[in-house]
């Protein structure tokens, strides 16, 4: 059944007559519209990265992240509508400042990640609002060891070993899949990651592209950091090379 | 729209929120904020204490120090605590009064160091005269509603090549001065370390400013009551922030079998 | 008018996932008169295009002081920006009062842009309708940031925005790499050059219709006294900016090749305003 002009596509709080809420798949509309983001959980660490597409090439190299930090050990990818994806960091990090001082305790991506899904789902139940246009994917190391969780516009918070969002996830996930994520060390899934995003990106639709990527793990002192610039290069380079033997 | 019906009807917080805009969540509280409102009764005083705190600035950076020791009343009750705490990569802060006042101020900086530098991630990080500010308005804020942190705390720490030595305390009071003591030390040690580094600042190299720092502690753990011989000393330098594990200080009591109703003396 | 199902409010997706509601504010942003932004390794500076409803009526005011380290220019509506400007102020004070440090420039941006996401979200409000060039010197140096109505920010080497900007933006985008090494005098006069691009065929930039915002170190012609804090040029003051404009050809070609101008978008969806 098509949902355009039924009427029951208005709004959050209309099921249509199949029972779908359409307000929630159009909102994924809007992550599927963006650059991918993807997030690597491996032996020892995380490590995330974005598609970021670039508008105008006034824009300052570097200065405009899309990865985020929520706590010293938590990053935060997003895709879909920017703004969107700056508030549900927000609010991540009040979650994890009450986590915080709730149990004296780093907080863990799947008490941020459960949080957070509560938070989105209350924009999927009401008229009055809409729903985030916009997932997100949470890395950390925690007591639980490296963990990724996605956030998704319908409110539903998932763990993975390898995760993708945004337009190249159908292709980013089947990368990810041809890995061995728990036996990759953080380092070596930098590399990967960088390679995901080169492959993903549609050089013949898309404008330019800067690949960003952090990364958590034992390197970094399990704090969440900007990969350093050689390995970054590195792996740019090797990006490359395996686009064009790719090809 | 305004979903909440509790606060429909109410005004709004100017202050915080002139123009309604902020998201449902976060929409400012408007109850009653009245010092007398909920009919408690607030500190009247602290209960485990720590005694003074002594900091100085020295040729490289500033040096503070303080004894090992939380008192409860004068029993001696905890001998190994520390009272000196790194915050962020710039500044050491140390204070005396109230110890679990002190250990909510230290988780108080910890999450406002995450909420302001390492979420941000910008290069904007917070220094010694940030940190010393945000603690006096946070002190007066609460003493002016009448519930006070019963600490006195000096904040040293050097940053982009400058150093700064200050203290605030519980009623919101600030000074800054190359020599600081809080508690009996701002009478005892206080003159002694004005005499030693005052006019000097520039010439006083790290040995020296040790030196300085356990004379007072040593005068300080003779006269004071609440002291302990056991003690840190941190460093804040260009290089970064340092704190010592705890050392003993080394005393003399010979002379007190010739004091007068000291020892075993009959008259 | 075309009309849609989607766009009648805030709390619409379209089934493309776009929103139609934000869409328009920024069609808001481009009713207003341009403004223009660039930025060199010392300097960030602000111009922009005043305009005035007729001969008896003042021109309105297009810049705003935040703070000492802070200004911005705006195109739209002008309510709007005074409500947000007053944001931003109240921010500065607030950075002041509690860390006694001026307001790091990002983290004022994004302030407002993290509110007007909430406009873009909640049913009964509409978009701001303005968009906002911001320049700011703290810390890490000189920025220029751009923050519009859809609730984003972003910092640009050079930036325009309002009526006609593309046009701006094709002259910037020719020129932004030589403004990192600038002086203050050839940072405002490619200012004056991108302005100017965004001007009706018989219009021309006056003393009267001119502003410009800087922050960084005076230039020789400036008065004594003025210099690092945020100021606004205008009148007479900026003459001698005006006189050193290069004529419109010769200012294109201030690059090696004078090549044909940059194509314009295909679409041009500027609004044309009658002034």
């Amino acid at each position: 059944m098509t949902s355009i002009g039924t009427g029951y596509d208005l709004s959050a709080s209309t099921y249509s007559p199949d029972g779908r809420i359409f307000q929630v798949e159009y909102a994924n509309k809007a992550v599927e519209n963006s650059g991918t983001a993807i997030g690597l959980r491996v032996k020892d660490g995380v490590v995330l990265a974005v598609e970021k597409l670039i508008q105008s090439k006034l824009l300052i190299p570097g200065a405009n992240r899309r990865i985020q930090t929520i706590d010293r050990h938590m990053g935060f990818a997003t895709a879909g509508l920017v703004a969107d994806g700056r508030q549900l960091a927000n609010r991540s990090r009040e979650e994890g400042r009450s986590l915080r001082s709730q149990f004296h305790h780093p907080p863990t991506a799947k008490m941020l990640a459960d949080r957070l899904g509560l938070f989105v789902q209350a924009y999927t139940l009401y008229g009055s609002v809409r729903p985030f246009g916009a997932s997100a994917i949470v890395g950390s190391v925690d007591k639980n060891g490296p963990q990724i969780f996605v956030v998704e516009p319908s409110g539903v918070a998932l763990g993975y070993h390898g995760a993708a969002v945004g337009k190249g996830r159908q292709l980013a996930k089947t990368e990810l899949e041809k890995l061995k994520l728990a036996e990759l060390s953080t380092r070596e899934a930098v590399i990967e990651a960088a390679r995901i995003i080169y492959l993903v990106h549609d050089d013949a639709k898309e404008k330019d592209f800067e690949l960003e990527m952090t990364w958590i793990g034992n390197e970094t002192g399990g704090q969440h950091e900007p990969v350093p610039k050689d390995l970054f290069d590195e792996a740019e380079r090797k990006a490359k090379e395996a686009l064009e033997s790719f090809e | 729209m305004d979903h909440f019906p509790t606060n429909w009807g109410r005004p709004r917080n100017d202050a915080f929120d002139a123009y309604n805009t902020y998201p449902f969540h976060v929409r400012p509280d408007n109850g009653p904020r009245d010092a007398f409102a909920d009919n408690v009764q607030r500190t009247q005083q602290p209960i485990v204490t720590g005694t003074s705190v002594l900091a100085l600035k020295y040729k490289d950076g500033i040096m503070m120090a303080a004894d090992c020791l939380a008192s409860y009343g004068s029993l001696a009750r905890f001998k190994d605590i520390q009272r000196l705490h790194e915050v962020g990569k710039f500044t050491v802060i140390g204070a005396s009064g109230d110890m679990s006042d002190y250990q909510y101020l230290q988780t108080t900086l910890d999450e406002l160091l995450i909420s302001e530098e390492i979420t941000a991630a910008d290069g904007h990080s917070l220094g010694p005269v940030e940190i010393h500010e945000y603690l006096s308005r946070l002190m007066y804020g609460r003493r002016s509603r009448l519930n006070p942190l019963w600490n006195s705390i000096l904040v040293g720490g050097v940053k982009d090549g400058k150093s700064f030595l200050a203290y605030v305390d519980l009623l919101g009071t600030t000074y800054s001065s190359s020599t600081l003591a809080t508690g009996y030390g701002a009478y005892i040690a206080q003159p002694l370390l004005r005499k030693a580094v005052e006019g000097r600042e520039m010439d006083i190299d790290e040995n020296e400013a040790r030196k300085i720092m356990t004379d007072c502690l040593r005068v300080l753990f003779y006269r004071d009551a609440r002291s302990l011989n056991k003690y840190q000393i941190a460093t804040v330098t260009d290089s970064g922030v340092a704190i010592s594990p705890s050392m003993e200080l080394g005393t003399q009591w010979g002379f007190a079998e010739g004091i007068r109703g000291y020892g075993a003396q009959t008259q | 008018m075309f009309r849609n199902t989607y766009d009648s409010d805030n709390t619409v997706f379209s089934p493309q996932g776009r929103l139609h509601q934000v869409e328009y504010s920024l069609e808001a942003v481009k009713q207003g008169s341009a403004a223009v932004g660039l930025r060199s390794k010392t300097h960030a500076v602000i111009l922009g295009l005043k305009r005035s409803t007729g001969e008896l009526a003042s021109y309105q005011q297009k810049m705003y002081r935040i703070d000492d380290h802070v200004g911005i220019a705006i195109a739209g509506l002008t309510s709007d920006a005074r409500v947000l400007s007053n944001f931003m102020r109240q921010q500065a004070m607030g950075s002041k009062m509690v860390f006694n440090r001026p307001v790091p420039v990002n983290r004022l941006v994004s302030a407002i842009a993290d509110k007007a996401q909430v406009n873009t979200q909640e049913y009964g409000r509409r978009p701001y309708g303005v968009g906002f060039l911001v320049i700011g010197h703290d810390h890490t140096g000189p920025h220029l940031y751009e923050f519009s109505p859809s609730g984003t920010s972003f910092e640009y080497y050079a930036m325009s925005i309002g009526a006609r900007s593309q046009s701006a933006k094709t002259y910037l985008e020719k020129h932004y790499e030589k403004f990192v090494d600038c002086d203050l005098t050839d940072l405002i006069r490619h200012g004056l050059h991108a302005l100017r691009e965004t001007l009706q065929q018989d219009k021309e930039l006056t003393i009267n219709n001119t502003s410009i915002g800087i922050i960084g170190p005076a230039a020789s012609s400036e008065a004594p006294g003025s210099g690092e804090s945020f100021r606004i040029l205008e009148g007479e003051p900026i003459s001698g900016f005006l006189q050193s404009m290069l004529p419109k050809e010769e200012a294109m070609g201030f690059a090696p090749a004078p090549a044909a101008p940059a194509a314009a978008p295909a679409s041009d969806q500027d609004v044309q305003m009658s002034e």
